[in-house]
């Protein structure tokens, strides 16, 4: 599978570029900020979108100089692991809307956690991309879970059945990415197997 | 292989360093938590915004809360169209002036008072909260209802206390309804759960009694 003509690194970087100036300003910023559910699960996943779209117009020296310090893509996962665990803590998203440090702080988080995942998805394997999944996916599941029984409102911003519907969310994303990994790991064994059993 | 280890451990030390600072030392997972703790390590003076309600004469929230010299106030927020958290602050609010009451009965007034302000200050005029005071049976030597009438100084005191009001989209509100704990000199000295009412009227009670 060869990426279209069009996609070249230097419009990915464009684009990830615009995408971060939409992402930034305020009255999108505002609507997806406004409920639990699109701000985690929309704002979030578009952050690092803009991320990954960035990492693509890096020169290939800085490629190569991030690569020795990410053996098999180790440390990017580890670091997005770490962010993303950090920023499922529910205090993040009250106090991202009150405090702009914070919120350039969640932002820039995602961003490189986008463009870490870029850079290390692919030299990972399946093995340690298998280990990254392992540890996130059930994180989220826990997380969406203690959001949907939690009688308490967790964020002082948001009602009690946003944050119901995110918990609900979560889980169907965990389950939904679970499900997508394996079937491209199954597609990249069996075309291994293929390979090796080609005369 | 070592500098992935090296930026690895790195990272995961940036990582630990960050949630340290968000839940002050794994304490708190939460923003209410995390005011609570704030407030019960540094007291947040009430700013002098303008209040209004039946029989009230103070000018200010801080004259108000200083009236009769020594003592504590329980506060709490709410509005009188409300049907859900704030029946049941109501209702708290109704066995603390009935232990308040005891004590006075037993001729040890204790110096602590009630004080319901309303988050609402456009619907709430102090015909509504003398109609609303009167269906919870408040006795006016113990438990007051203000509003803020200006809609600007609402806001600014609902933002130094940390009262965060949120519309639900069917014309009522939700918020993080607590009892707050004010000294005579005005300050929000500790923010209680709702469920914690006796520890709340405990303090109340101890502060009112410190010399000062």
């Amino acid at each position: 599978m060869r990426p279209p003509a069009w996609y070249t690194p230097a419009r990915q970087g464009l684009a990830g570029l615009l995408l971060a100036a939409l992402l930034a300003s305020p009255p999108l910023r505002q609507w997806l900020e406004a409920s639990m559910w699109r701000h985690m699960l929309l704002q979030f996943p578009l952050w690092m979108l803009a991320g990954a779209l960035l990492a693509a117009a890096l020169p290939p020296r800085a490629r190569g100089g991030i690569a020795r310090w990410n053996a098999h893509g180790i440390a990017g996962l580890v670091g997005v692991g770490v962010a993303l665990s950090v920023l499922m803590v529910p205090r993040v998203l009250d106090l991202a809307l009150q405090d702009a440090g914070t919120e350039a702080g969640k932002c820039a988080a995602l961003l490189l956690a986008g463009a870490a995942i870029r850079l290390s998805w692919g030299p990972a394997g399946l093995v340690v991309q298998c280990f990254f999944l392992g540890m996130q996916l059930p994180m989220m599941v826990v997380v969406g879970q203690l959001y949907i029984d939690s009688p308490l409102r967790l964020c002082n911003a948001y009602l009690l059945d946003d944050q119901e519907r995110l918990g609900r969310w979560l889980i169907a994303v965990a389950a939904l990415l679970a499900l997508a990994w394996l079937a491209h790991a199954a597609w990249r064994l069996v075309r291994r197997e293929d390979a090796r059993l080609a005369p | 292989m070592l500098r992935t280890a090296l930026l690895s451990a790195a990272l995961v030390l940036c990582g630990l360093a960050a949630a340290r600072w968000l839940t002050y030392d794994f304490q708190v997972w939460t923003d209410e938590g995390a005011r609570r703790l704030e407030v019960a390590l540094r007291p947040v003076q009430a700013p002098p915004v303008a209040v209004q309600g039946p029989g009230v004469a103070a000018p200010d929230l801080p004259a108000l809360l200083a009236a009769g010299g020594g003592g504590a106030t329980v506060v709490d927020f709410f509005y009188t169209h409300c049907e859900t958290v704030c029946l049941s602050l109501g209702s708290s609010f109704q066995q603390l002036q009935a232990a308040l009451q005891a004590d006075r009965a037993k001729g040890e007034a204790s110096g602590v008072r009630l004080l319901s302000i309303s988050f609402d200050g456009a619907r709430d005029d102090p015909a509504a909260l003398r109609a609303y005071a009167q269906g919870l049976h408040a006795d006016p030597a113990l438990w007051r209802f203000v509003r803020v009438p200006d809609g600007a100084q609402q806001q600014a005191l609902l933002r130094r206390l940390g009262v965060v009001v949120v519309p639900d989209g069917r014309g009522d509100y939700e918020h993080n309804a607590a009892l707050l704990v004010f000294d005579a000199r005005g300050r929000m000295v500790r923010v209680f759960d709702i469920a914690e009412q006796q520890l709340a009227l405990d303090y109340a009670r101890h502060l009112a009694r410190r010399p000062r």
